[in-house]
């Protein structure tokens, strides 16, 4: 048998897995970050970044709320800027029927520590001018924003190797093998050994949990997100709709990201996907609807990104079900606002303490028939 | 709903059109789709204008570019012009923007015929107004019948350096001077391709005597160091080149006046519709870059589609037309349209033919291709993205900083996040990763998207009303 | 550039706040080329000047507002009365 030479294999780059490596590496741990391609290379590295408290489940807001003062104090926990601005969010409603979406969707967050109020149309239109004029109501909250995915996914690859993480990227991890004192990691012309595992797939993390023979079944979305060319300044605030359906922010370059979860066509097994013309035109309207002048720009790129889906809609965050020194984390809606505090969570867990907020029990989710089969450790 | 063509051919240049026409002939239903307002591609670009007095007399190409659209003309191929392709998906389905706003088109069988860009290797200097590429001087020349300066510094290699140079001097300008980036020793070795196509040899040598009988100074193995402006001109600063391929050191350059720069460093094979379909490519430097791998049918690696023309690698117009025809014809074959014998008597004529043809045009291909080594002369501060204003210095800080490929280099820096979609400056970056990471395979390419094109948002969402809009399910609360 | 135009083949554009004298058949880019306006945006980080490049369509450098929407002065064709403002862009 080989010399365990980590303390810790996470398995997976992407936001989730990446901060969980970075926050046990600061801790003191030896860790290795395996990724089939670089660190937010997949999902991570095409998300809209929209920090959002409008359109993450109220269930989720008190873990937002802490993701959201993580991401606008990133000196502190990341070391190297990721694009972060802080912004207010307008949900906007076009019909009466969008309003009372609106005040219902504010209530429930609220109850859960939101600040979010509902504004008369011409009080939105004052703080964001460029407003379509069939807006009838908004709902405002002060503490919105953006990252920028793709500067992220670099200032994270500079905080893992300032941390001493070590990354193999280009490393596709066939299995795990579970061993005298910790498991195997295995790879296409490499093993790597360490004491404990985390899991942080993503959408793959279903088959990452198959390594182990665990069944959670994880249900895979297919992202759609468009970007416009550079156009003068034409909003300030982050945008979404009382249906969910349009998230909209202009960056400091001048592009302008429109998503809000249209689907596209893809598979996560062959990895490719593939945009729905229909439902880019259905989402570029809805900016234009809401956002009016965008209509003078042009849209230079379109694309999809994974996300993983349990069958709660719920995230699942803590040990891997009857399998010792094995944990996962993933599954979480509007993920990126409450990434590195799901991250941070996992992490003080991992380390023996305990979590400042409570995690996510995934054994609630395992198919049962395979949980009680399970014999490993 | 536009109604299922047999054949959707994807670009009316040479090779879309000679398949388009090959395969209508044989009762093939035939869409043909272009951004330009006729056929002809680039090399027979048709010009928008009259021919006056004072204007440059027509182009030999100009006669075939006539015939070839009056071909088509009279054909039953159904042509849709000014019509940008933004999507395509397996099946086929094709969607475009154009002056009917979005159109969605359905085709069994697609042939790609998108022809190629061009490339040119960035100096300091190269973004200046008034600089310009060298395929981009013929398009001004030919289509548009003007120049792209009275007084012009021209730089490329191979023939196309010579027919824009020499049709200057045809149109009344007179060019600072001719700078033949290649090694005078490349022409040597491709003469016997030449001479096995003596008319192209006497063109190039009729090309090349008009200028050095107006005593245009002609500097080879040459490369152009620096641009900048001086008043309302260009000063052009050109170095020779050692033996080895270095630069001469400082001191050595010589210093041009000009009122433009036509420059460039061969042609890409355009394949961004390749790359989205899926279809298997492969690096072929001498080519042009990546090329998508096709068979002796001219079918790619997915079933259906087809390539034909320069973006399979670059041979030339005659090539071209012969690769196009032979698309066309392989689909009236597969259609049930002509019988077995005649498709293989065909089909063997028209290889034999372009074996001959592309002979010639690849080595023309190479003589306009760069050595490696002028990309290790880009200095640190000289943008690379233009889109972006991304330096040659901040990619080579993105390696360094742990980059393994194209797609992270785009992802860390903003390259090829602009408009042009990384069409100029991909091969270049591409180039420099190259460097870094052991070859282009290691590199990669650019993850294929779309739009294919930017699109204007107006066209593209149209008139709609909100009801209009099919809104899904939203995610729970 | 002298270029000898007959009546008829005159097309005049407004551009910026000046008119401008070109061709029939002269794209908006060679309209400008030809009176001497080559600077037509500029760069979007470094605010260098940008002009016509390709000339086909693919680089974007001539990116020009022709009345009152963004479009590449090498492929649109100068009409009469046309509205072309420059150096408005990125």
């Amino acid at each position: 048998m080989g010399q365990i030479e980590y303390d810790t294999a996470v398995i997976g780059a992407g936001l989730m897995g990446a901060s969980t490596a970075l926050f046990l590496a600061r801790s003191g741990m030896r860790c290795v970050l395996l990724d089939r391609s670089g660190v937010c290379s997949e999902a991570s590295g095409v998300n809209a970044g929209t920090l959002t408290m409008q359109m993450t489940r109220a269930d989720l807001i008190p873990y937002a709320i802490k993701g959201w003062e993580m991401w606008t104090n990133s000196q502190e926990w990341l070391g190297f800027n990721p694009g972060v601005v802080a912004a207010p969010g307008l949900s906007l409603a076009f019909t009466e029927e969008e309003v009372a979406t609106l005040e219902h969707r504010a209530a429930a967050r609220r109850a859960r520590g939101a600040q979010i109020e509902l504004l008369t149309a011409s009080k939105a239109r004052s703080i964001e001018p460029g407003l379509s004029t069939e807006v009838i109501a908004a709902s405002y909250c002060p503490m919105d924003g953006f990252a920028k995915a793709n500067q992220t996914g670099f200032a994270l690859h500079q905080a893992l190797k300032t941390a001493r993480v070590d990354i193999h990227g280009a490393c596709r991890v066939e299995r795990v093998e579970p061993e005298d004192r910790g498991y195997a990691v295995i790879g296409r012309g490499e093993v790597v050994r360490a004491r404990r595992l985390v899991l942080a797939g993503g959408v793959w993390l279903e088959e990452m949990l198959n390594w182990l023979a665990v069944r959670i079944p994880i249900k895979t979305l297919v992202n759609q997100l468009a970007v416009t060319e550079r156009i003068e300044p034409v909003m300030r605030t982050v945008i979404g709709i009382a249906s969910g359906l349009l998230s909209l922010k202009q960056f400091d370059n001048g592009t302008v990201v429109i998503g809000g979860g249209w689907q596209g066509k893809g598979s996560r097994t062959t990895g490719s996907t593939q945009v729905i013309p229909e439902n880019l035109i259905g989402n570029v309207r809805l900016a234009v609807h809401a956002i009016p002048h965008l209509v003078h720009t042009r849209l230079v790129r379109a694309w999809c990104g994974f996300e993983a889906e349990t069958a709660d809609a719920m995230p699942v965050i803590g040990e891997v079900p009857g399998i010792n020194n094995a944990f996962l984390i993933g599954s979480i809606h509007s993920g990126y606002t409450s990434g590195p505090f799901m991250a941070k969570l996992l992490a003080q867990y991992i380390l023996g303490h305990e979590p400042e907020l409570p995690l996510f029990d995934p054994s609630r989710l395992v198919d049962n028939e395979s949980y009680l089969k399970n014999d490993v450790n | 709903m536009n109604s299922r063509v047999e054949l959707a051919v994807l670009g009316a240049g040479p090779a879309g059109v000679a398949a388009a026409l090959a395969a209508s002939e044989c009762n093939v239903s035939v869409l043909i789709l272009d951004r330009s307002a006729s056929a002809g591609g680039q090399v027979y670009r048709r010009p928008t204008g009259p021919l006056g007095a004072q204007q440059l007399k027509k182009w030999p190409d100009e006669v075939k570019g006539e015939r070839l659209r009056e071909q088509l003309r009279s054909s039953a191929v159904s042509c849709r012009f000014e019509r940008a392709v933004w999507s395509v998906e397996r099946g086929f389905r094709i969607d475009t923007v154009g002056p009917a706003g979005v159109e969605t088109w359905e085709a069994e069988r697609l042939l790609v015929a998108s022809g190629t860009t061009e490339r040119v290797i960035p100096f300091p200097g190269w973004t200046l107004p008034g600089v310009m590429g060298l395929a981009a001087a013929t398009a001004l020349l030919k289509s548009q019948r003007v120049l792209p300066g009275q007084r012009p510094v021209v730089a490329g290699s191979g023939p196309l350096l010579w027919a824009v140079a020499s049709g200057i001097v045809a149109g009344g300008g007179m060019p600072a001077a001719v700078i033949d980036l290649a090694d005078t020793r490349r022409w040597v070795s491709s003469l016997p391709a030449l001479f096995s196509r003596p008319t192209d040899l006497l063109k190039g040598l009729g090309w090349m005597h008009s200028i050095r009988r107006k005593q245009v100074p002609v500097i080879s193995s040459a490369a152009v160091r620096k641009v900048w402006r001086e008043g309302a001109s260009l000063v052009v600063e050109v170095v020779e080149r050692n033996r080895d391929g270095t630069l001469r050191r400082e001191g050595q350059e010589r210093r041009l006046s000009a009122d433009a720069l036509c420059i460039g460093h061969g042609l890409l094979p355009a394949i961004e519709v390749t790359r989205l379909l899926g279809a298997d490519h492969v690096f072929d430097a001498q080519a042009g870059g990546w090329k998508p791998v096709i068979d002796d049918q001219q079918r790619t690696s997915i079933p259906g589609l087809f390539a034909a023309g320069d973006c399979t690698g670059i041979t030339g117009a005659e090539a071209a037309q012969l690769e196009g025809r032979l698309a066309g014809l392989t689909v009236a074959h597969e259609a049930g349209r002509i019988t077995d014998k005649l498709y293989r008597m065909k089909a063997q004529s028209l290889r034999r033919h372009n074996l001959r043809v592309s002979r010639v045009g690849a080595s023309m291909a190479a003589l306009m291709m760069p050595a490696e080594s002028f990309i290790d002369d880009i200095p640190g501060d000289t943008v690379v993205c233009r889109c972006e204003d991304v330096t040659c210095a901040e990619v080579q800080a993105a390696l360094a900083a742990g980059a393994m490929g194209l797609n992270q280099i785009k992802s860390w820096t903003r390259c090829g996040m602009g408009p042009c979609q990384g069409r100029v400056c991909g091969d270049t970056v591409a180039a420099i990763a190259s460097r870094h990471l052991g070859g282009r395979t290691a590199v990669g390419a650019w993850s294929p998207r779309v739009p294919l094109v930017p699109l204007p948002m107006d066209d593209f969402v149209g008139a709609f009303t909100y009801h209009d809009i099919a809104i899904p399910k939203a995610a729970p609360l | 550039m002298h270029r000898g135009l007959v009546d008829e083949d005159e097309v005049v554009i407004e551009v910026d706040d000046h008119t401008v004298s070109g061709r029939r058949g002269d794209s908006v880019a060679v309209a400008l080329l030809t009176a001497g306006i080559s600077t037509l945006r500029h760069s979007p980080r470094l605010g260098a000047p940008r002009g016509i490049f390709c000339f086909m369509g693919s680089c974007q450098e001539c990116l020009v507002v022709i009345n009152g929407k963004r479009q590449l002065a090498c492929e649109v064709l100068i009409e009469a009365g046309m509205s072309v403002r420059t150096t408005e862009l990125p």
